[in-house]
C-alpha cells in the first residue's frame, strides 16, 4: 500500500497498465476454464443431488448444497487453484527471469523500487482477477445447477427460490473475503519466490514450482482457517 | 572547476576486491574526469559499480558516492539518491518486455514528476541524441548489441546526472561506436567543467579511446590497483 502511494503520476500510469495486463492474463484468459470447471462440477453435483435427495423428499437441501458447498467453499477454492496454477506459475517465472537477466538490479540502479514496478501491479491484478473469476464461477455454478435441476424434473422457479432462501449475507461477505485472501496469496507468494532467485536460469523452474506448491498449500490452509473460524 | 566544498563524486576507501584479494585499494574519481578500472573477469571488478551505486556493500572499507555511503541509506532515500547517478550495468539491464523507447522513459516515469507529454519530449530528444530515433519501438531482443548499448546509455543519462557509472560499456562494440558513446556519456567536447564524471569498469578499453580517459588503472589479482600508462 505504501509503495502505491509513493508512485508518481506517470509511474502510476505504468503500474496501472501492467495491472490491466495482469488482469487480462489472469482473469479474462481464464474465464473459459473457470466456466467449464464450474459448469461441469455444479451440473454433476446438482444432478446427483436432485435424484438422491428427491427419493427422500429433501430437495430443499439443494439450496444449501449450492450455497454452502459450491458458492462458499468449492467456488473460492477451485478458482484460487486455477489462478495459482496458471498465473502463480507465470508470475514466479516472470519475476525470476527479471532477476536472472539483471533487470531487477537495473531497476534498483535507476532508483525504481522493484516492488512498485514488478510486484504491486501483479498483486493488484491478482486481487481483482480472483474476485472477478469467483463471481463468474459462482454465477455459472448457480446457472448450471438450475439446468441440472430442471433436467431432473425440478421446477426452475422452485430452484431459485430454495437457492435464494439458503443464501445469507454471511455467505456473501465470507465469499468476498475469501476471494481477497486467496488473491493476496496468489499475488504475494509467487512474487516472493520469483524475486528470491539469484542469478542462474536453472533456478527459474524451481522457483515457479515452489511458488505454485506454496500458494496451493497456503490456499488450502487459509480455506481451512475460514471454516474453523466461520 | 570544482569548488573547494563540492562533494567528491566517487571514492573507494580500503576496498578489497575478489576472492583471492590480499590487498585493498583506495581510489578517488575527481569531478569531470573519466577514470577507467580494467581487470580480468575473475578479479572481482564487476562489484565496483554495485558498490558505487549502493546495490552491494563492500566486505570492508567503504564506497562513497557524493560523500554518501549509498548502501547505508534507508531504502527510500537510497532509491532517490540513485537517481542522481547514471548507471549502465553490465549486460545493459534493459527490460525485455519493453521497447527501447519505454526503457529510456522508465526512470523518468517513476523518478520525475514530469507529465507524460514532457517525458515523451525528453525521450524523443534522448533517442535522437543516441541515434535511435528509428529503432525506438524495437524490443531489446529485436535490437542489435549496438542499439541496446545506445538505449542503455540513454537511459543512464535520462536525468542528466553529473556522475556516470558504466560497467563494460564498450564490450562487443567497434572502436568508432565506442568512441561515439564515450562522447555522449561525457556530455560532449565542451569546456572541461561541463563534462560528466565517468567511472568505467571493464576488461579492456579500445586503444582509440585511451587518450580521452584521464586515468586508467588495472586491477591485479592480489586486489591492488596499478596505474596504466595512457
Amino acid at each position: 500500500m505504501r509503495a502505491a502511494t509513493q508512485l508518481t503520476a506517470a509511474g502510476r500510469a505504468v503500474a496501472v497498465r501492467i495491472g490491466i495486463n495482469q488482469v487480462r492474463f489472469t482473469a479474462v484468459h481464464a474465464v473459459g476454464l473457470v466456466t467449464l470447471l464450474s459448469g461441469i462440477m455444479s451440473f454433476l453435483v446438482i444432478s446427483q443431488a436432485t435424484r438422491e435427495l428427491g427419493r427422500i423428499g429433501a430437495t430443499d437441501l439443494i439450496g444449501t448444497l449450492i450455497v454452502v458447498a459450491i458458492v462458499r467453499e468449492l467456488g473460492p477454492l477451485m478458482t484460487a487453484l486455477v489462478v495459482a496454477g496458471r498465473s502463480g506459475t507465470a508470475i514466479a517465472a516472470e519475476l525470476a527471469t527479471n532477476q536472472v537477466l539483471g533487470e531487477v538490479r537495473a531497476l534498483e540502479g535507476m532508483g525504481i523500487d522493484p516492488k512498485q514496478y514488478l510486484v504491486l501491479p501483479r498483486f493488484a491484478g491478482s486481487l481483482i482477477s480472483m474476485f472477478t473469476l469467483l463471481v463468474v464461477f459462482d454465477l455459472v455454478a448457480v446457472l448450471a445447477g438450475y439446468g441440472a435441476a430442471s433436467l431432473n424434473g425440478m421446477n426452475g422457479g422452485r430452484y431459485f427460490e430454495i437457492v435464494l432462501a439458503s443464501l445469507s449475507y454471511k455467505d456473501v461477505w465470507l465469499t468476498v473475503l475469501k476471494a481477497f485472501a486467496f488473491g493476496f496469496i496468489v499475488g504475494v507468494v509467487p512474487s516472493y519466490f520469483g524475486l528470491t532467485v539469484r542469478r542462474a536460469p536453472t533456478e527459474i523452474p524451481i522457483a515457479a514450482s515452489r511458488a505454485v506448491v506454496s500458494a496451493i498449500v497456503g490456499i488450502f490452509l487459509c480455506s481451512a482457517l475460514f471454516v474453523a473460524l466461520g | 572547476m570544482t569548488t573547494p566544498h563540492a562533494p567528491r563524486p566517487l571514492v573507494f576507501e580500503q576496498v578489497p576486491l575478489g576472492r583471492g584479494a590480499s590487498q585493498s585499494f583506495t581510489l578517488e574519481i575527481p569531478a569531470h574526469h573519466t577514470v577507467a578500472v580494467l581487470g580480468d573477469e575473475d578479479s572481482g571488478l564487476g562489484a565496483l559499480g554495485s558498490y558505487a551505486m549502493g546495490l552491494d556493500r563492500p566486505p570492508a572499507g567503504r564506497a562513497l558516492t557524493f560523500e554518501t555511503d549509498v548502501g547505508a541509506l534507508p531504502e527510500r532515500e537510497r532509491l532517490a539518491f540513485r537517481r542522481r547517478v547514471g548507471y549502465l550495468p553490465a549486460g545493459e539491464g534493459l527490460l525485455q518486455n519493453l521497447s527501447l523507447r519505454d526503457n529510456i522513459a522508465l526512470p523518468l516515469r517513476f523518478g520525475s514528476g514530469a507529465s507524460p507529454k514532457e517525458i515523451d519530449g525528453r525521450v524523443n530528444v534522448m533517442l535522437a541524441a543516441v541515434r535511435l530515433s528509428g529503432a525506438g519501438q524495437l524490443r531489446p531482443a529485436q535490437a542489435n548489441e549496438e542499439e541496446r548499448r545506445r538505449a542503455a546509455l540513454a537511459r543512464a543519462i535520462a536525468f542528466d546526472p553529473s556522475l556516470l557509472v558504466l560497467e563494460q560499456p564498450f564490450d562487443g562494440l567497434t572502436a568508432r561506436v565506442a568512441s561515439e558513446l564515450l562522447e555522449l556519456a561525457r556530455g560532449g567536447e565542451s569546456a572541461e567543467g561541463a563534462r560528466r564524471t565517468l567511472f568505467i569498469t571493464g576488461q579492456e578499453i579500445p586503444p582509440l579511446l585511451l587518450r580521452r580517459v584521464e586515468r586508467v588503472y588495472r586491477l591485479t589479482r592480489a586486489g591492488a590497483l596499478e596505474p596504466e600508462t595512457v
